[in-house]
């Protein structure tokens, strides 16, 4: 859920960042858009290291504009192979947490 | 426009870092209450899903805090560079001690793990120094020694 409003808000931040670059090129949309889009992309980053432990599915998050929506396909895709893939909830307790 | 940024920085860190603040230093007592069976464990639950939910909403403050920093022309200021430090270590302990291990504390009341009373002793103290960065942090906002804007 969290994960699916970052990655639109990534998306969306990005365009009207560049729609706005071609066209009027505001400064306050910049200023606003511009730590909207940072916002969106680090928590994009956070929550795809708290849902996943696949190398490959984190380094999707860190694709600009559309990684968080690359790491939702990337989920939805693990999910179906197996119940229990990719989601590190589901996956055992690593040994270095049980002191 | 540095009014309005300033403004969402600082909303930012009283709505979001606040109660992660107070969540994450609850939730070692209550854990602790949890564990040894005379509290309820769904309290535990709902500290560290606050932790961890407006974990991720804190972005915003140290990257609304860049983006006046940069509208006002103070990123190389002594005092902001040591924020920023400061606020990375605040992250760090955060994002890679409190909650990881607040997980295990909740998968232990699950019946999923084993947690050693050594666990929850390590949580009250990295919830401190969290506390404590932060609180740093706030300091050098208000007082930002050597800077010589007035705003």
């Amino acid at each position: 859920m969290g994960l699916r409003i970052a990655a639109a808000a990534e998306a969306v931040s990005l365009v009207v960042l560049l729609v706005n670059l071609v066209t009027l090129h505001l400064r306050p949309v910049t200023q606003l858009a511009g730590p909207l889009h940072g916002c969106a992309y680090l928590a994009v980053i956070a929550l795809t290291v708290a849902s996943t432990r696949a190398g490959r599915g984190r380094l999707l998050a860190l694709v600009p504009g559309v990684g968080g929506a690359l790491v939702l396909r990337f989920l939805a895709r693990t999910e179906r192979a197996s119940p229990t893939g990719g989601r590190g909830i589901a996956s055992p307790p690593r040994s270095r947490h049980i002191r | 426009m540095t009014a309005v940024l300033l403004s969402i920085h600082v909303l930012a860190a009283i709505v979001f870092i606040g109660p992660v603040t107070v969540a994450t230093s609850m939730f070692p007592r209550s854990a602790r209450a949890a564990l040894a069976g005379d509290g309820p464990p769904g309290a535990v639950e709902v500290l560290h899903r606050i932790s961890r939910v407006y974990a991720v909403l804190g972005v915003a403050v140290p990257v609304f805090g860049l983006a006046t920093g940069a509208a006002m022309g103070v990123l190389g200021d002594a005092w902001l560079i040591a924020s920023l430090v400061l606020t990375l270590l605040a992250a760090g302990i955060l994002g890679l001690r409190v909650l990881p291990e607040q997980a295990v504390v909740i998968r232990a009341l699950r019946g999923e793990a084993e947690v050693a009373p050594r666990t929850v002793r390590g949580l009250s103290m990295s919830s401190g120094l969290f506390a404590l960065a932060w609180a740093v942090v706030v300091v050098l906002m208000i007082v930002r020694p050597g800077s010589t804007t007035g705003v």
